[in-house]
């Protein structure tokens, strides 16, 4: 087998074997205001990381020397083959890092020069969104080339790391099904209730740590977030201010009427005089709103 | 000797309950029918799509009925009660916030479920229906993406759904009646939220769940159809039952989803904008991201015009669905190894690659609307 194809039938499922327990470790550290990704949570998660990777590596590569190769490895391979892989990647992975996203900036710089130049010469009314995917396809292929060959260089490594456990290791006789039962056998549990019974435990009291962190009002994460729907005002109603504002409106009310009496009976007096008439009161004018 | 006087296996009342039932209802019979299917080849993660789709269902129908709590679907109360959901309901903002991530894992899901079939050939004879029903599933949970958004009645709602109206308003002869029927007056108003909100906790729950009903009622009919390559002696050595390993393989998937959507809901919770009105503003519309790429494909110039956005918009998409439709009558070889059928795998890959490129184009096209 070849260590590309070897280091991807072990790191496949060891990734995905241990990704649902860090998951929920991240779930618990974002319900307690901390972020996997930076800092304290960071450090956490890598901590807690170890031991988990180190159970899924050891499970996993198991399962494919008995089931692929044919072969059962010495004990205690989970913890040795995880420092070298670990030691590999913390090396590797960075400088994957830095080579795609070198080769992605140069990509678009030249990319940009290019598309210009067809701007400039051939194309002048080249539409944006045409330009866009354009460019987005010429440094995307070029940067997706590049991610993939390191990639395959990084699964290299692992394999090549795996390849001297797969030395060492003892062959296994047998037909496929036997193979099977005999692997079967080894991850059977002595004491079946006992895991359940911890499985289950262990769901609950993270169920209520969960909901113990959960904050019950949002977080607010972004910091530009406003609290748009303010809703109405809510007044306070004081009983004797308000019979004292009716109070007010009623005097007023009573002297207008009166003054309005007094007006029409000045009317009918003076009906003879033709004289312009002036109003005898003003109504109350509302208030302007400050 | 002395003899017990108790019988040696007396039922416990749980035991006694179970019988009860089982007596009445066939209990057991009905487990193991479910639990005892057989599967070709044996368990495998893949196969745990269609299972995570309906936990995630399921999970939506839940926190969709706590949200009904306190929505009210009326345009003067609709963004005020979504705020109020969001800032003053005890865990509303999480529940708000896990029903829109959940709607997107949906759509992620349809996606991954759909891909895994056709690249097994698991449409082929004689599960022709289950693909078909497969298809009518994934029109509603569209629909499903497509109503909700409305109904925060926020200026994002707002004008995506004025976007999405006007493009099936493209659509010949039914077009037209149904951008009407959908807005009920000339702009999206009371009406439009109504009929939204109708459609989205009424019409297509009923139709998801019984035509997912269907689909697995087809399903169990046909059998589950295996992998693609190996001997039937090979296949038939490593068949196993549907207990324990795949119910293990979907309750870990349908754990890692639900973590997943959480986290997602804890790190970018729904933050509305300001509350819908006739005028944009600022706000450039924009639908949700699993339409940006027909978005993106309707900005070039090939499609400008009015018959340009009927051919971007209705035509290739339709003609994409009626292909899809017909696969399997059109694709009558028995041979589903992928590597043996070229023509599939190219044309999934160019579709990926379509989708992702003008998916990402329009993320970057919106430095330059500012």
């Amino acid at each position: 087998m070849s260590n590309i194809k070897l280091g991807l039938l072990v790191f496949w499922p060891t990734f995905w074997t241990g990704f649902p327990i860090k998951m929920v470790f991240c779930l618990l550290l974002l319900a307690a205001h901390m972020h996997p990704w930076e800092g304290a949570g960071f450090f956490l998660l890598l901590l807690v990381s170890i031991p988990i990777d180190i159970w899924a590596l050891g499970l996993c590569a198991r399962t494919v020397f008995i089931d692929r190769l044919k072969v059962d490895p010495q004990p205690g391979m989970g913890p040795n083959l995880w420092i070298r892989w670990a030691v590999f990647s913390a090396i590797g992975l960075p400088l994957i890092k830095v080579i795609v996203s070198g080769t992605t900036g140069v990509a678009k710089s030249v990319t940009s020069n290019i598309v210009h130049a067809i701007k400039d010469s051939i194309y002048p009314t080249l539409p944006v969104a045409e330009q866009i995917s354009l460019e987005l396809v010429m440094w995307g292929s070029v940067a997706t080339g590049v991610l993939i060959l390191c990639l395959l260089g990084w699964l290299y490594g692992l394999g090549w790391l795996t390849q001297s456990f797969v030395n060492n290791a003892n062959p296994l006789e047998g037909t496929e099904e036997e193979r099977a039962n005999f692997w079967d056998g080894l991850r059977i549990p002595a004491d079946q209730p006992l895991l359940l019974t911890a499985f289950t435990g262990a769901g609950i009291v993270l169920v209520f740590v969960f909901w113990a962190l959960l904050p019950s009002t949002t977080p607010h994460p972004h910091e530009e977030y406003e609290f748009i729907s303010k809703g109405p005002k809510e007044e306070k109603v004081e009983p004797k201010k308000v019979l004292k504002d009716a109070e007010k409106v009623l005097a007023k009310a009573e002297l207008v009427v009166k003054k309005l009496e007094e007006e029409k009976g000045g009317e009918s007096k003076d009906s003879n005089d033709q004289k312009p008439k002036e109003p005898a009161a003003k109504e109350p004018q509302p208030e302007k709103n400050k | 000797m002395q003899q017990d006087s108790q019988p040696v296996n007396q039922p416990n009342p749980f035991e006694k309950v179970v019988e009860f039932v089982d007596e009445r209802v066939g209990l057991k019979t009905i487990q193991a029918k479910m639990l005892n299917e057989p599967i070709p080849g044996g368990s495998r993660w893949a196969y745990a799509f269609g299972s995570v789709l309906l936990f995630i269902f399921i999970l939506q129908v839940v926190t969709g009925i706590l949200l009904m709590f306190y929505y009210v679907p009326s345009t003067d109360h609709a963004y005020d009660s979504t705020q109020y959901i969001i800032h003053e309901v005890d865990y509303g903002w999480f529940l708000l916030s896990y029903h829109f991530w959940g709607s997107s894992a949906m759509v992620v899901m349809v996606f991954a479920h759909m891909s895994q079939v056709f690249l097994w050939g698991a449409y082929k004879k004689p599960r022709e229906l289950i693909w078909l029903v497969g298809l009518a599933l994934f029109g509603i949970v569209m629909g499903f993406g497509f109503t909700g958004y409305l109904l925060p009645w926020d200026q994002r709602a707002y004008w995506a759904t004025v976007v999405g109206v006007e493009i099936m308003d493209k659509t010949p002869i039914v077009g037209d009646f149904m951008a009407r029927f959908l807005k009920g007056g000339p702009t999206p108003g009371q009406m439009t939220l109504s009929r939204f909100f109708v459609i989205h906790v009424m019409v297509l729950p009923a139709a998801l769940a019984g035509l997912a009903g269907l689909h697995i009622f087809l399903f169990r009919k046909a059998g589950p159809a295996g992998p693609f390559r190996g001997t039937p002696e090979e296949i038939k050595a490593k068949t196993d039952y549907f207990f324990p390993r795949q119910i293990w393989k979907d309750i870990v998937a349908m754990a890692s989803v639900f973590l997943i959507i959480c986290s997602l809901a804890f790190i970018e919770p729904v933050v509305l904008l300001e509350q819908a009105t006739p005028d944009p503003g600022d706000y450039h519309p924009e639908p949700e991201w699993y339409f940006l790429f027909l978005f993106q494909l309707l900005r070039l110039k090939m499609f400008g015009g009015e018959f340009g956005q009927f051919l971007g918009a209705i035509a290739i998409p339709g003609a994409f669905m009626a292909f899809l439709a017909a696969l399997p009558f059109i694709d009558t070889n028995p041979e589903r190894n992928l590597f043996k059928r070229p023509a599939a795998l190219i044309g999934w890959t160019v579709i990926m690659i379509f989708i992702l490129i003008f998916t990402v184009s329009a993320i970057i096209n919106r430095e330059f609307l500012h």
